[in-house]
Protein backbone atom coordinates (compact mmCIF):
# COMPACT_ATOMS: atom_id res chain seq x y z
CA UNK A 1 0.00 0.00 0.00
CA UNK A 2 1.35 3.40 -1.13
CA UNK A 3 1.47 6.50 1.57
CA UNK A 4 -1.02 7.94 -0.35
CA UNK A 5 -3.89 5.46 -0.85
CA UNK A 6 -2.30 4.71 3.71
CA UNK A 7 -3.95 8.84 3.86
CA UNK A 8 -6.71 8.40 2.10
CA UNK A 9 -7.72 4.70 4.75
CA UNK A 10 -7.07 7.18 7.48
CA UNK A 11 -9.10 9.37 6.58
CA UNK A 12 -11.57 7.49 5.67
CA UNK A 13 -11.58 5.99 9.18
CA UNK A 14 -10.93 8.64 11.03
CA UNK A 15 -13.96 10.58 9.61
CA UNK A 16 -16.19 7.34 9.90
CA UNK A 17 -15.68 7.37 13.51
CA UNK A 18 -15.89 10.97 13.99
CA UNK A 19 -19.39 10.96 12.51
CA UNK A 20 -19.98 8.08 14.87
CA UNK A 21 -18.79 9.77 17.89
CA UNK A 22 -20.07 13.16 17.50
CA UNK A 23 -23.40 12.09 16.51
CA UNK A 24 -23.65 10.09 19.98
CA UNK A 25 -25.05 11.93 22.86
CA UNK A 26 -25.93 14.44 20.19
CA UNK A 27 -28.54 13.25 17.65
CA UNK A 28 -28.49 9.95 19.28
CA UNK A 29 -29.12 9.51 22.74
CA UNK A 30 -26.07 8.09 24.32
CA UNK A 31 -28.41 5.04 25.83
CA UNK A 32 -29.08 4.13 21.97
CA UNK A 33 -25.68 4.61 20.06
CA UNK A 34 -22.88 4.86 22.48
CA UNK A 35 -19.41 6.42 21.65
CA UNK A 36 -16.72 4.46 20.38
CA UNK A 37 -14.74 4.85 24.23
CA UNK A 38 -17.46 3.66 25.80
CA UNK A 39 -18.05 0.50 22.94
CA UNK A 40 -14.14 0.62 23.42
CA UNK A 41 -14.57 -0.32 27.17
CA UNK A 42 -17.13 -2.68 26.67
CA UNK A 43 -15.13 -4.50 24.35
CA UNK A 44 -12.12 -4.92 27.03
CA UNK A 45 -14.36 -5.74 29.30
CA UNK A 46 -15.91 -8.48 27.39
CA UNK A 47 -12.85 -9.55 26.36
CA UNK A 48 -11.14 -10.11 30.16
CA UNK A 49 -14.15 -11.92 31.41
CA UNK A 50 -13.85 -14.27 27.80
CA UNK A 51 -17.59 -13.30 27.43
CA UNK A 52 -16.74 -12.32 24.16
CA UNK A 53 -14.95 -15.16 23.23
CA UNK A 54 -18.09 -17.74 24.21
CA UNK A 55 -20.26 -15.80 21.46
CA UNK A 56 -17.69 -15.12 18.67
CA UNK A 57 -16.85 -19.30 19.48
CA UNK A 58 -20.46 -20.56 19.11
CA UNK A 59 -20.91 -18.46 15.72
CA UNK A 60 -17.74 -19.05 14.19
CA UNK A 61 -17.96 -22.75 14.85
CA UNK A 62 -21.91 -22.55 12.94
CA UNK A 63 -20.58 -20.90 10.47
CA UNK A 64 -17.10 -22.92 9.58
CA UNK A 65 -19.64 -25.96 9.76
CA UNK A 66 -22.65 -24.89 8.26
CA UNK A 67 -20.59 -23.26 5.41
CA UNK A 68 -18.42 -26.26 5.05
CA UNK A 69 -21.75 -28.48 4.54
CA UNK A 70 -23.30 -26.06 2.23
CA UNK A 71 -20.36 -25.88 0.12
CA UNK A 72 -19.85 -29.53 -0.61
CA UNK A 73 -23.85 -30.04 -1.09
CA UNK A 74 -23.40 -26.91 -3.72
CA UNK A 75 -20.92 -28.01 -5.31
CA UNK A 76 -22.02 -31.86 -5.75
CA UNK A 77 -25.16 -30.96 -6.34
CA UNK A 78 -24.33 -27.74 -9.15
CA UNK A 79 -21.80 -30.50 -10.93
CA UNK A 80 -24.91 -32.69 -11.31
CA UNK A 81 -27.22 -30.37 -12.04
CA UNK A 82 -24.90 -28.72 -14.71
CA UNK A 83 -23.73 -32.10 -16.09
CA UNK A 84 -26.74 -34.10 -16.82
CA UNK A 85 -29.65 -33.07 -18.20
CA UNK A 86 -31.85 -35.26 -16.30
CA UNK A 87 -30.75 -34.33 -12.97
CA UNK A 88 -30.97 -30.50 -14.11
CA UNK A 89 -34.71 -31.12 -15.08
CA UNK A 90 -35.26 -32.92 -11.64
CA UNK A 91 -33.23 -30.85 -9.47
CA UNK A 92 -33.57 -27.32 -11.10
CA UNK A 93 -37.24 -26.21 -10.49
CA UNK A 94 -38.33 -26.96 -7.17
CA UNK A 95 -34.43 -24.88 -6.18
CA UNK A 96 -35.38 -22.21 -8.08
CA UNK A 97 -38.65 -21.90 -6.24
CA UNK A 98 -36.43 -22.34 -3.35
CA UNK A 99 -33.96 -19.91 -4.20
CA UNK A 100 -36.38 -17.48 -3.93
CA UNK A 101 -37.14 -18.02 0.26
CA UNK A 102 -34.87 -16.06 1.99
CA UNK A 103 -33.11 -18.76 4.78
CA UNK A 104 -34.48 -16.08 7.49
CA UNK A 105 -37.86 -16.63 6.79
CA UNK A 106 -37.16 -20.62 7.37
CA UNK A 107 -36.34 -19.88 10.67
CA UNK A 108 -39.39 -20.23 12.25
CA UNK A 109 -40.05 -23.61 10.44
CA UNK A 110 -36.71 -24.81 11.06
CA UNK A 111 -36.90 -23.65 14.88
CA UNK A 112 -40.07 -25.62 15.13
CA UNK A 113 -38.85 -28.77 13.33
CA UNK A 114 -35.46 -28.76 15.39
CA UNK A 115 -35.78 -26.57 18.31
CA UNK A 116 -33.18 -24.13 19.17
CA UNK A 117 -30.04 -26.14 18.93
CA UNK A 118 -27.14 -26.35 16.69
CA UNK A 119 -28.85 -28.29 13.93
CA UNK A 120 -31.14 -25.65 13.16
CA UNK A 121 -28.67 -23.24 12.75
CA UNK A 122 -26.19 -25.37 10.72
CA UNK A 123 -29.59 -26.41 8.73
CA UNK A 124 -29.53 -22.34 7.75
CA UNK A 125 -26.67 -21.68 6.91
CA UNK A 126 -25.92 -24.66 5.26
CA UNK A 127 -29.17 -23.89 2.92
CA UNK A 128 -28.08 -20.54 2.78
CA UNK A 129 -24.53 -21.34 1.00
CA UNK A 130 -25.44 -23.90 -0.26
CA UNK A 131 -28.35 -22.38 -2.69
CA UNK A 132 -25.34 -19.25 -3.55
CA UNK A 133 -22.58 -22.80 -4.75
CA UNK A 134 -25.14 -24.75 -6.17
CA UNK A 135 -26.27 -22.53 -8.56
CA UNK A 136 -22.93 -20.64 -9.93
CA UNK A 137 -21.42 -24.32 -9.99
CA UNK A 138 -24.07 -25.37 -12.13
CA UNK A 139 -23.89 -22.38 -14.56
CA UNK A 140 -20.04 -22.63 -14.62
CA UNK A 141 -20.21 -26.33 -15.31
CA UNK A 142 -22.77 -25.54 -18.07
CA UNK A 143 -21.46 -22.81 -19.71
CA UNK A 144 -17.84 -24.36 -20.76
CA UNK A 145 -17.15 -23.19 -24.14
CA UNK A 146 -18.42 -25.66 -26.34
CA UNK A 147 -15.24 -25.30 -29.06
CA UNK A 148 -12.89 -26.38 -26.35
CA UNK A 149 -14.76 -30.03 -25.60
CA UNK A 150 -14.22 -29.67 -29.37
CA UNK A 151 -10.89 -29.00 -29.38
CA UNK A 152 -9.99 -31.84 -26.50
CA UNK A 153 -12.36 -34.02 -28.42
CA UNK A 154 -9.75 -33.97 -31.24
CA UNK A 155 -6.52 -34.55 -29.21
CA UNK A 156 -8.04 -37.68 -28.20
CA UNK A 157 -9.76 -36.88 -24.94
CA UNK A 158 -12.48 -39.02 -23.76
CA UNK A 159 -15.82 -38.89 -22.03
CA UNK A 160 -14.09 -38.48 -18.55
CA UNK A 161 -10.90 -36.56 -19.60
CA UNK A 162 -13.67 -34.25 -20.87
CA UNK A 163 -15.13 -34.07 -17.89
CA UNK A 164 -11.99 -33.94 -15.60
CA UNK A 165 -9.92 -32.20 -17.62
CA UNK A 166 -12.00 -29.65 -19.89
CA UNK A 167 -15.53 -29.13 -17.84
CA UNK A 168 -14.35 -28.91 -14.25
CA UNK A 169 -11.60 -26.63 -14.74
CA UNK A 170 -13.51 -24.35 -16.77
CA UNK A 171 -16.28 -24.30 -14.03
CA UNK A 172 -13.67 -23.75 -11.52
CA UNK A 173 -13.59 -19.45 -11.62
CA UNK A 174 -17.85 -19.85 -11.22
CA UNK A 175 -17.40 -22.15 -8.32
CA UNK A 176 -15.25 -19.73 -6.62
CA UNK A 177 -17.53 -16.76 -7.00
CA UNK A 178 -20.36 -19.17 -5.30
CA UNK A 179 -18.18 -19.64 -2.45
CA UNK A 180 -17.19 -16.09 -1.31
CA UNK A 181 -20.59 -15.23 -2.13
CA UNK A 182 -21.87 -18.10 0.12
CA UNK A 183 -19.42 -17.04 2.70
CA UNK A 184 -21.54 -13.19 2.99
CA UNK A 185 -24.99 -15.88 3.52
CA UNK A 186 -23.44 -17.90 5.87
CA UNK A 187 -22.92 -14.78 8.05
CA UNK A 188 -26.04 -12.91 7.73
CA UNK A 189 -27.75 -16.94 7.89
CA UNK A 190 -25.90 -17.26 11.27
CA UNK A 191 -26.83 -13.97 12.64
CA UNK A 192 -30.75 -14.52 11.84
CA UNK A 193 -30.81 -18.20 13.54
CA UNK A 194 -29.17 -16.64 16.41
CA UNK A 195 -31.08 -13.55 16.97
CA UNK A 196 -34.35 -15.74 16.59
CA UNK A 197 -33.49 -18.52 18.46
CA UNK A 198 -29.83 -19.08 20.69
CA UNK A 199 -28.54 -18.61 24.30
CA UNK A 200 -24.84 -17.84 22.82
CA UNK A 201 -23.44 -16.35 19.51
CA UNK A 202 -23.00 -12.69 18.10
CA UNK A 203 -26.71 -12.78 16.73
CA UNK A 204 -28.07 -13.57 20.45
CA UNK A 205 -25.22 -10.82 21.87
CA UNK A 206 -27.09 -8.39 19.78
CA UNK A 207 -30.66 -9.41 20.24
CA UNK A 208 -29.77 -9.58 24.01
CA UNK A 209 -28.62 -6.47 24.43
CA UNK A 210 -31.91 -4.45 23.78
CA UNK A 211 -33.42 -6.57 26.33
CA UNK A 212 -30.99 -5.93 28.93
CA UNK A 213 -30.79 -2.45 28.07
CA UNK A 214 -26.86 -2.60 27.05
CA UNK A 215 -26.40 -0.69 23.98
CA UNK A 216 -22.22 -0.89 24.09
CA UNK A 217 -22.83 -4.71 23.82
CA UNK A 218 -25.41 -4.31 20.92
CA UNK A 219 -21.94 -2.34 18.92
CA UNK A 220 -19.96 -5.03 20.22
CA UNK A 221 -21.73 -7.33 18.13
CA UNK A 222 -21.39 -4.78 15.10
CA UNK A 223 -17.72 -4.63 15.59
CA UNK A 224 -17.10 -8.30 15.37
CA UNK A 225 -19.54 -8.99 12.16
CA UNK A 226 -17.82 -6.23 10.62
CA UNK A 227 -14.10 -6.85 11.38
CA UNK A 228 -14.64 -10.80 11.17
CA UNK A 229 -16.53 -10.84 7.84
CA UNK A 230 -13.82 -8.37 6.14
CA UNK A 231 -11.06 -10.73 7.95
CA UNK A 232 -12.42 -13.82 6.33
CA UNK A 233 -13.09 -12.40 3.23
CA UNK A 234 -9.35 -10.92 2.97
CA UNK A 235 -8.62 -14.52 3.68
CA UNK A 236 -10.89 -15.45 1.01
CA UNK A 237 -9.71 -13.05 -1.46
CA UNK A 238 -5.80 -14.26 -0.61
CA UNK A 239 -6.45 -17.92 -0.83
CA UNK A 240 -8.48 -17.05 -4.59
CA UNK A 241 -5.41 -15.45 -5.65
CA UNK A 242 -3.45 -18.09 -5.18
CA UNK A 243 -5.51 -20.84 -6.44
CA UNK A 244 -6.93 -18.42 -9.30
CA UNK A 245 -3.41 -17.79 -10.64
CA UNK A 246 -3.71 -19.66 -13.89
CA UNK A 247 -7.17 -18.60 -14.70
CA UNK A 248 -5.84 -14.66 -14.13
CA UNK A 249 -9.29 -13.73 -13.28
CA UNK A 250 -9.72 -10.30 -11.29
CA UNK A 251 -12.14 -11.19 -8.39
CA UNK A 252 -13.05 -7.67 -7.40
CA UNK B 1 -3.20 -44.52 -40.80
CA UNK B 2 -2.17 -44.41 -44.74
CA UNK B 3 -5.09 -42.79 -46.56
CA UNK B 4 -4.95 -41.28 -50.19
CA UNK B 5 -7.69 -38.78 -50.21
CA UNK B 6 -10.84 -36.99 -48.02
CA UNK B 7 -13.43 -37.36 -49.85
CA UNK B 8 -16.77 -35.53 -49.53
CA UNK B 9 -19.67 -37.05 -51.65
CA UNK B 10 -23.17 -35.66 -51.76
CA UNK B 11 -22.64 -33.85 -48.69
CA UNK B 12 -26.20 -32.18 -47.50
CA UNK B 13 -27.24 -30.28 -44.65
CA UNK B 14 -30.47 -29.08 -43.04
CA UNK B 15 -30.70 -27.34 -39.73
CA UNK B 16 -34.40 -26.86 -37.82
CA UNK B 17 -34.74 -23.38 -37.64
CA UNK B 18 -36.51 -21.62 -33.93
CA UNK B 19 -39.57 -21.34 -36.25
CA UNK B 20 -39.71 -25.01 -36.58
CA UNK B 21 -38.89 -24.53 -40.63
CA UNK B 22 -35.73 -26.40 -41.92
CA UNK B 23 -33.20 -24.38 -43.30
CA UNK B 24 -31.06 -25.74 -46.23
CA UNK B 25 -27.40 -25.41 -45.73
CA UNK B 26 -26.11 -27.17 -47.83
CA UNK B 27 -26.48 -29.08 -50.92
CA UNK B 28 -24.81 -32.10 -52.84
CA UNK B 29 -21.34 -30.81 -51.96
CA UNK B 30 -18.51 -33.07 -53.60
CA UNK B 31 -14.74 -32.75 -53.40
CA UNK B 32 -11.90 -34.47 -52.94
CA UNK B 33 -8.99 -33.38 -51.29
CA UNK B 34 -5.46 -35.03 -51.90
CA UNK B 35 -3.23 -36.30 -48.91
CA UNK B 36 -0.56 -33.51 -48.63
CA UNK B 37 -2.33 -30.60 -50.32
CA UNK B 38 -3.40 -27.51 -48.86
CA UNK B 39 -6.96 -26.93 -50.04
CA UNK B 40 -8.94 -23.76 -49.26
CA UNK B 41 -12.77 -23.59 -49.17
CA UNK B 42 -13.96 -19.92 -49.93
CA UNK B 43 -17.21 -18.68 -50.01
CA UNK B 44 -19.01 -15.82 -48.91
CA UNK B 45 -20.20 -15.24 -45.26
CA UNK B 46 -22.91 -17.29 -44.20
CA UNK B 47 -22.30 -20.02 -47.12
CA UNK B 48 -22.49 -22.90 -44.47
CA UNK B 49 -18.22 -22.97 -44.85
CA UNK B 50 -18.44 -23.73 -41.09
CA UNK B 51 -20.22 -26.24 -41.33
CA UNK B 52 -19.01 -28.56 -43.80
CA UNK B 53 -15.27 -28.46 -41.77
CA UNK B 54 -17.88 -29.40 -38.56
CA UNK B 55 -18.95 -32.04 -40.76
CA UNK B 56 -15.31 -33.51 -41.46
CA UNK B 57 -14.05 -32.76 -38.21
CA UNK B 58 -17.09 -35.02 -37.02
CA UNK B 59 -18.64 -32.54 -34.81
CA UNK B 60 -21.93 -32.44 -36.97
CA UNK B 61 -23.44 -35.20 -39.14
CA UNK B 62 -24.44 -34.79 -42.80
CA UNK B 63 -28.28 -34.68 -43.29
CA UNK B 64 -27.68 -36.59 -46.59
CA UNK B 65 -24.06 -38.22 -48.17
CA UNK B 66 -20.90 -38.12 -45.92
CA UNK B 67 -17.11 -37.26 -45.74
CA UNK B 68 -14.44 -40.23 -45.80
CA UNK B 69 -10.88 -40.69 -45.26
CA UNK B 70 -10.50 -42.95 -48.67
CA UNK B 71 -13.71 -45.75 -47.51
CA UNK B 72 -13.42 -44.80 -43.97
CA UNK B 73 -16.32 -42.72 -43.51
CA UNK B 74 -16.25 -40.26 -40.62
CA UNK B 75 -17.85 -41.53 -37.18
CA UNK B 76 -17.18 -38.65 -35.02
CA UNK B 77 -14.08 -36.70 -33.69
CA UNK B 78 -10.69 -38.47 -34.33
CA UNK B 79 -6.99 -37.30 -33.61
CA UNK B 80 -6.27 -37.44 -37.39
CA UNK B 81 -8.23 -34.85 -37.56
CA UNK B 82 -7.52 -32.09 -35.55
CA UNK B 83 -9.54 -28.27 -35.91
CA UNK B 84 -7.66 -25.10 -35.37
CA UNK B 85 -10.45 -22.60 -34.53
CA UNK B 86 -10.60 -18.91 -35.06
CA UNK B 87 -12.19 -18.23 -31.14
CA UNK B 88 -8.42 -18.96 -30.09
CA UNK B 89 -9.36 -17.78 -26.60
CA UNK B 90 -11.92 -20.42 -26.04
CA UNK B 91 -10.18 -23.21 -28.02
CA UNK B 92 -7.04 -22.71 -25.32
CA UNK B 93 -6.99 -24.36 -22.06
CA UNK B 94 -6.74 -21.16 -19.98
CA UNK B 95 -5.46 -22.66 -16.92
CA UNK B 96 -2.48 -24.32 -18.94
CA UNK B 97 0.35 -22.87 -20.17
CA UNK B 98 1.80 -23.10 -23.66
CA UNK B 99 3.47 -25.96 -23.06
CA UNK B 100 0.99 -27.51 -21.03
CA UNK B 101 -1.72 -27.03 -23.69
CA UNK B 102 0.49 -28.28 -26.77
CA UNK B 103 1.32 -31.31 -24.63
CA UNK B 104 -2.27 -32.02 -23.73
CA UNK B 105 -2.72 -34.47 -27.21
CA UNK B 106 0.02 -36.75 -26.12
CA UNK B 107 -1.02 -36.79 -22.37
CA UNK B 108 -4.31 -38.10 -23.73
CA UNK B 109 -2.43 -40.32 -26.33
CA UNK B 110 -1.00 -41.86 -22.42
CA UNK B 111 2.72 -40.81 -23.93
CA UNK B 112 5.58 -40.68 -21.29
CA UNK B 113 6.52 -37.57 -19.80
CA UNK B 114 9.81 -37.65 -21.48
CA UNK B 115 8.10 -37.92 -25.05
CA UNK B 116 5.66 -35.17 -24.24
CA UNK B 117 8.27 -32.56 -23.36
CA UNK B 118 10.28 -33.26 -26.35
CA UNK B 119 7.18 -33.18 -28.89
CA UNK B 120 6.10 -29.93 -26.74
CA UNK B 121 9.95 -28.64 -27.49
CA UNK B 122 9.78 -29.35 -31.00
CA UNK B 123 6.50 -27.50 -31.70
CA UNK B 124 6.73 -24.81 -29.54
CA UNK B 125 10.24 -24.27 -31.32
CA UNK B 126 8.35 -24.41 -35.09
CA UNK B 127 5.89 -22.00 -34.15
CA UNK B 128 8.67 -19.64 -32.60
CA UNK B 129 7.27 -20.15 -28.80
CA UNK B 130 9.89 -21.91 -27.13
CA UNK B 131 10.93 -18.95 -24.98
CA UNK B 132 7.31 -18.67 -24.22
CA UNK B 133 6.76 -22.43 -22.69
CA UNK B 134 5.52 -21.25 -19.06
CA UNK B 135 3.48 -18.30 -20.31
CA UNK B 136 -0.73 -18.81 -20.05
CA UNK B 137 -2.60 -17.57 -22.61
CA UNK B 138 -3.52 -14.70 -21.10
CA UNK B 139 -0.12 -13.08 -20.81
CA UNK B 140 0.01 -13.64 -24.77
CA UNK B 141 -0.91 -11.82 -27.97
CA UNK B 142 -3.75 -13.19 -30.52
CA UNK B 143 -1.06 -14.35 -32.73
CA UNK B 144 1.08 -16.29 -30.32
CA UNK B 145 -2.05 -17.73 -28.71
CA UNK B 146 -2.89 -19.08 -32.46
CA UNK B 147 0.79 -20.43 -32.85
CA UNK B 148 0.37 -22.16 -29.84
CA UNK B 149 -3.18 -23.68 -30.87
CA UNK B 150 -1.02 -24.62 -34.54
CA UNK B 151 1.66 -25.88 -31.99
CA UNK B 152 -1.06 -28.24 -29.40
CA UNK B 153 -2.63 -29.35 -32.87
CA UNK B 154 0.60 -30.63 -34.68
CA UNK B 155 1.63 -32.39 -31.57
CA UNK B 156 -0.35 -34.41 -31.81
CA UNK B 157 0.51 -35.32 -35.23
CA UNK B 158 -3.01 -35.32 -36.73
CA UNK B 159 -3.12 -36.35 -40.23
CA UNK B 160 -5.47 -32.75 -41.61
CA UNK B 161 -5.66 -30.12 -40.08
CA UNK B 162 -8.89 -28.47 -39.99
CA UNK B 163 -8.91 -24.68 -40.19
CA UNK B 164 -11.40 -22.23 -39.06
CA UNK B 165 -10.53 -19.20 -40.47
CA UNK B 166 -7.46 -19.51 -38.32
CA UNK B 167 -6.49 -16.18 -38.43
CA UNK B 168 -9.34 -14.04 -39.64
CA UNK B 169 -9.68 -12.45 -36.18
CA UNK B 170 -5.71 -11.10 -36.00
CA UNK B 171 -4.91 -7.98 -37.22
CA UNK B 172 -3.15 -7.36 -40.64
CA UNK B 173 0.77 -7.04 -39.81
CA UNK B 174 0.37 -10.39 -37.35
CA UNK B 175 -2.17 -12.59 -40.47
CA UNK B 176 0.70 -11.68 -42.90
CA UNK B 177 3.42 -12.59 -40.65
CA UNK B 178 1.42 -15.94 -39.60
CA UNK B 179 0.04 -17.04 -43.44
CA UNK B 180 3.81 -16.98 -44.54
CA UNK B 181 5.06 -19.09 -41.60
CA UNK B 182 2.42 -21.45 -41.69
CA UNK B 183 2.53 -21.83 -45.15
CA UNK B 184 6.35 -22.98 -44.63
CA UNK B 185 4.89 -24.97 -41.46
CA UNK B 186 2.78 -26.90 -44.11
CA UNK B 187 5.53 -27.60 -46.24
CA UNK B 188 8.05 -28.82 -43.73
CA UNK B 189 5.90 -31.29 -42.20
CA UNK B 190 3.41 -32.46 -45.21
CA UNK B 191 0.46 -32.18 -43.46
CA UNK B 192 -2.73 -32.06 -45.19
CA UNK B 193 -4.69 -28.84 -44.96
CA UNK B 194 -8.55 -27.94 -45.25
CA UNK B 195 -8.72 -24.10 -44.83
CA UNK B 196 -11.75 -22.78 -44.66
CA UNK B 197 -11.79 -18.23 -45.35
CA UNK B 198 -13.67 -15.66 -47.04
CA UNK B 199 -10.68 -14.20 -47.92
CA UNK B 200 -8.97 -14.37 -51.63
CA UNK B 201 -5.74 -12.80 -50.93
CA UNK B 202 -4.96 -15.41 -48.03
CA UNK B 203 -6.52 -18.23 -50.15
CA UNK B 204 -4.52 -17.61 -52.97
CA UNK B 205 -1.37 -16.78 -50.62
CA UNK B 206 -1.55 -20.29 -49.12
CA UNK B 207 -3.17 -23.01 -51.40
CA UNK B 208 -2.57 -25.57 -53.72
CA UNK B 209 -6.42 -26.52 -54.20
CA UNK B 210 -9.38 -24.08 -53.73
CA UNK B 211 -12.58 -24.68 -54.01
CA UNK B 212 -14.97 -21.22 -54.34
CA UNK B 213 -19.02 -22.05 -52.93
CA UNK B 214 -21.92 -20.92 -53.91
CA UNK B 215 -24.15 -18.79 -51.85
CA UNK B 216 -26.45 -20.14 -49.16
CA UNK B 217 -28.72 -21.63 -48.78
CA UNK B 218 -28.12 -24.79 -50.64
CA UNK B 219 -24.89 -23.90 -50.76
CA UNK B 220 -22.69 -25.52 -52.64
CA UNK B 221 -19.14 -25.49 -55.28
CA UNK B 222 -18.98 -23.45 -57.91
CA UNK B 223 -15.21 -24.33 -59.05
CA UNK B 224 -12.54 -25.70 -57.92
CA UNK B 225 -9.37 -24.36 -58.85
CA UNK B 226 -5.80 -26.15 -58.63
CA UNK B 227 -3.39 -23.07 -58.17
CA UNK B 228 0.28 -23.47 -59.81
CA UNK B 229 0.84 -19.93 -59.47
CA UNK B 230 4.87 -18.90 -59.49
CA UNK B 231 6.42 -19.06 -55.95
CA UNK B 232 7.02 -16.68 -53.99
CA UNK B 233 3.31 -15.73 -54.30
CA UNK B 234 2.61 -12.37 -54.38
CA UNK B 235 -0.17 -9.87 -55.51
CA UNK B 236 2.04 -8.33 -57.71
CA UNK B 237 2.83 -11.41 -59.73
CA UNK B 238 0.77 -11.57 -63.34
CA UNK B 239 -0.64 -14.88 -62.56
CA UNK B 240 -1.49 -14.45 -59.08
CA UNK B 241 -3.43 -10.95 -60.26
CA UNK B 242 -5.07 -12.40 -62.94
CA UNK B 243 -6.43 -15.39 -60.53
CA UNK B 244 -7.34 -12.64 -58.17
CA UNK B 245 -9.57 -10.84 -60.75
CA UNK B 246 -11.14 -13.78 -61.88
CA UNK B 247 -11.51 -15.80 -58.17
CA UNK B 248 -13.57 -11.88 -57.55
CA UNK B 249 -15.33 -12.24 -60.02
CA UNK B 250 -16.78 -15.44 -59.16
CA UNK B 251 -17.46 -14.53 -55.50
CA UNK B 252 -19.36 -10.76 -57.01
CA UNK B 253 -22.10 -13.25 -58.81
CA UNK B 254 -22.83 -15.24 -56.14
CA UNK B 255 -22.93 -12.27 -53.89
CA UNK B 256 -25.28 -10.12 -56.38
CA UNK B 257 -27.05 -13.34 -56.58
CA UNK B 258 -27.47 -13.57 -52.67
CA UNK B 259 -28.84 -9.80 -52.71
CA UNK B 260 -31.28 -10.45 -55.73
CA UNK B 261 -33.38 -13.04 -53.64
Amino acid sequence: MNAGKLARLSVSILVFTGVWWTSSGTFFEEAIVPSPVSVAGKLGEMIWNTELFAHLGASLRRIVLGYALGCVIGIVVGVATGAIRLARDLIEPPLEFCRNIPPVALIPLVVSIFGIGEIGKYFIISYASGIAVLFNTAAGVASTPQIRVRAALCLGAHKRDIFVRVVLPSAWPHVLTGLRLALGFSFMGVVAAEMLAADQGIGFLIMQSTNIIAPAEMFVGFLMLGSFGLITDQLFRMTIHRLMRRYMIPMA
Amino acid sequence: MSWRVLRLEGVGKDFTRADGGVAEVLRDVTLTVERGSFFTLLGPSGCGKSTLLNIVAGFEGATTGGASLDDKPVAGPGTDRTVIFQDVSNALFPWMNARENVEFGPKMARLGAGERKERADTYLRLVGLDADAGKFPFELSGGMKQRIQIARALANDPDILLMDEPFAALDAITKKHLQVEFRKIWSETGKTIFYITHDIFEALLLSTHLAVMTAGPKAGIKEVFQLDLAEPRSPSNPDFAAMYSRVETLIDEEVQRMRAR
